[in-house]
Formats: structure tokens, C-alpha cells, sequence
């Protein structure tokens, strides 16, 4: 069996798999593409607490996908434990896919629950929420919970992803919470059937 | 002595009014209007003559008492007009350039929020533009008051 990875080497696998095994965009593209998403879903629901509901659920069916280029590309084995499963995510996984590490923090007392607080996020580049949105509870990158969610599931973590604080949203950080609530096994996830 | 901003003014492809910056405590916000509004005239003029003008720089537009209005028109025909108290002194089309710039910058980083609805002719309502401006007129004011 080998042994779990270090923090270094997670943070060396994610910075070589971002240089050399990944085709890049530009990044105007992708945030004026995810900006015109949300605004679309804005006008069609009109109900903030829906958008992110269904920003949520866009983002789940990422992720069941996104998992398995992850696991291709990164090469990486099985977590041994929930803490790998934080730093492969934040180190490689986002790394990877949007060049960017977000921070792995506030770990719980039983390990089951960490935040991923972001210093910096391609998708809110020029992003200024009006006011409604802010009253409304908007997530802005809530695409990013559901990601997490499907991608853990494929790999039989059942998790709840939620936003704490949003820097759109005047906070001082933007910080995800993501909470573990079982490991499955060999069941068909929820949903699917 | 010193050339300051008195004003930056927006005004959209429909030639509606989409931000107006007052810097100055000399005259009221509606004189500014007013010489925006005048100048879109005097853009439309000097765009219709001459075809081949291939600058987004127009230069001075015209004068008025002690103030100097300058324009800068983009390819979407969103127009910016700067109006500039001449106390003394020669201003350079350089500077003037390198505001109209950094105004562009400004607007740029305005539209790109997909909030913004670029179709509605309202105004601009946002802190973080007009943040941005007003760095703009502070930077321009306090440079060229220590060129002495």
C-alpha cells in the first residue's frame, strides 16, 4: 500500500498536472460565459433561493463528470483519509481546473468537516451583485458546492456543501463548508435510479 | 499654476447620460450636463467630417470661459468628455490621452459585470466605477498640482 501523500507533494502533483496535462481557456471567456449563466437563471426563476438551487444541481452534474478527468490526470490513489480528501481537492482538484488553491481550515474536533476559504475566484472578475441580489441571498459561485458534491459522491463520499461568506457579498473571506456525512457503499447514489 | 478636472462625463451610443463626475465646487452638477451635452454635437461633427479619423482621441472639442472640454469616442460610439479648468499652462494631448485611457479601463471593467444591462440606457450605478473614477480626477488633480 502506499503511503498517504504529503501536503509538498500534493501541492507539487497539482502545480505539474495544471503546467503540462491541461488545455487552457481564456479566462474572460469563462467568467463573462458563467456570468451571463447566472443572469439568465436570474430572469428566468426570479427567486434567488431557486438559482442557487439550481446553480447547486448544474454543478452536480459537473462534478460526477469532472471526477473521473480528475482522477485520469492526476493519477492519484485512494484517500486514505477525509484530511487527503481536502488537500487533493483544494491542491489539485482546483488547481487544476481553475488555477487557483483555496486554503484548507477550521477542521472540526471528529475531522469530518473542514472550509475551503478563497483568496481569489475566477468566476466574480468584475462581478458586482445589485441589490436585490444581496437581499435575495444570492450564491454567486454556488456551482462550485454542487461540483464538490458530485465529484465526492463518485468517489463514495456523500458530503453537504454550503457557502458561509462571500467577498460579493461584502464578507471578508469567501469560505465553503464542506461537511462529510457518510461514506457509501456500493450503493447507486441518491437520485440515480 | 495647475489644469484640473472639473468633470468626467459618460454619455452612451443613444447619446443618453450615463455618469457625470462633478470634481469642482465651482459650478453646479447641471452646468456639467449641460457642456456634456453640448458636446455630443461637437463629437457627431467632427465624427461625420472626417471618415478616415481612426483615433479614438478627438482632442479638443471646444472652449468655453475658463474651460476646456476634451472627447474620446469608442467604436461602440460610447463617448467620454473630460472638461479641464485651464488656469495656465499648456495641456498635452499626452495626458489627456492617458485619462481617456484609464476612463476606458474604468468603463470596461463596469460592463463586464454580467449584472450590469448595457440595453437599459440607465445610468451607471456602481460603487466600485465610481470609485474608480474618482481616483481618476484625484490622481490627475494631485499630480498636477505638485508639477510646480
Amino acid at each position: 500500500m502506499a503511503t498517504a501523500p504529503s501536503a509538498k507533494q500534493f501541492k507539487a502533483l497539482g502545480e505539474e498536472v495544471w503546467k503540462s496535462k491541461v488545455e487552457k481557456i481564456n479566462a474572460e471567456l469563462f467568467t463573462l460565459t458563467y456570468g451571463s449563466l447566472v443572469v439568465q437563471l436570474v430572469k428566468d426563476y426570479e427567486d434567488y433561493t431557486e438559482v442557487n438551487k439550481q446553480l447547486e444541481q448544474m454543478g452536480y452534474n459537473i462534478g460526477q463528470r469532472l471526477i473521473e478527468d480528475f482522477l485520469a490526470r492526476s493519477g492519484i490513489g485512494r484517500c486514505v483519509e477525509f484530511r487527503d480528501t481536502a488537500e487533493a481537492v483544494s491542491k489539485i482538484g482546483f488547481k487544476m481546473f481553475l488555477n487557483i488553491a483555496p486554503n484548507v481550515a477550521n477542521w472540526s474536533s471528529d475531522m469530518k468537516e473542514f472550509s475551503l476559504i478563497f483568496d481569489e475566484n475566477p468566476l466574480t472578475e468584475f462581478v458586482e451583485l445589485p441589490e436585490d441580489a444581496l437581499e435575495g441571498g444570492l450564491w454567486y459561485s454556488n456551482i462550485y458546492c454542487g461540483v464538490l458534491r458530485g465529484a465526492l459522491e463518485m468517489v463514495q463520499m456523500q458530503v453537504e456543501t454550503t457557502f458561509v461568506s462571500d467577498v460579493l457579498r461584502g464578507d471578508d473571506a469567501t469560505e465553503i463548508r464542506v461537511k462529510l456525512t457518510r461514506y457509501l457503499e456500493e450503493e447507486v447514489p441518491a437520485g440515480e435510479d | 499654476m495647475s489644469n484640473e478636472i472639473n468633470c468626467i462625463a459618460l454619455i452612451g451610443k443613444q447619446n443618453n447620460p450615463l455618469y457625470l463626475k462633478n470634481f469642482s465646487n465651482t459650478h453646479p452638477d447641471l452646468k456639467y450636463h449641460y457642456i456634456a451635452h453640448t458636446s455630443i454635437d461637437v463629437i457627431e461633427e467632427r465624427v461625420a467630417s472626417g471618415p478616415k479619423n481612426l483615433d479614438l482621441y478627438l482632442g479638443l472639442l471646444y472652449a468655453m470661459e475658463d474651460l476646456a472640454v476634451y472627447g474620446y469616442m469608442t467604436n461602440t460610439r460610447v463617448k467620454f468628455v473630460a472638461v479641464v479648468s485651464v488656469t495656465e499652462g499648456i495641456i498635452r494631448d499626452a495626458e489627456m490621452k492617458t485619462i481617456f485611457k484609464k476612463i476606458h479601463s474604468a468603463y470596461l471593467s463596469q460592463i463586464c459585470n454580467p449584472f450590469y444591462n448595457l440595453d437599459s440606457q440607465q445610468s451607471i450605478d456602481s460603487k466600485a466605477f465610481s470609485r474608480a473614477i474618482e481616483a481618476i480626477g484625484a490622481n490627475t488633480n494631485t499630480k498636477t498640482t505638485m508639477d510646480i
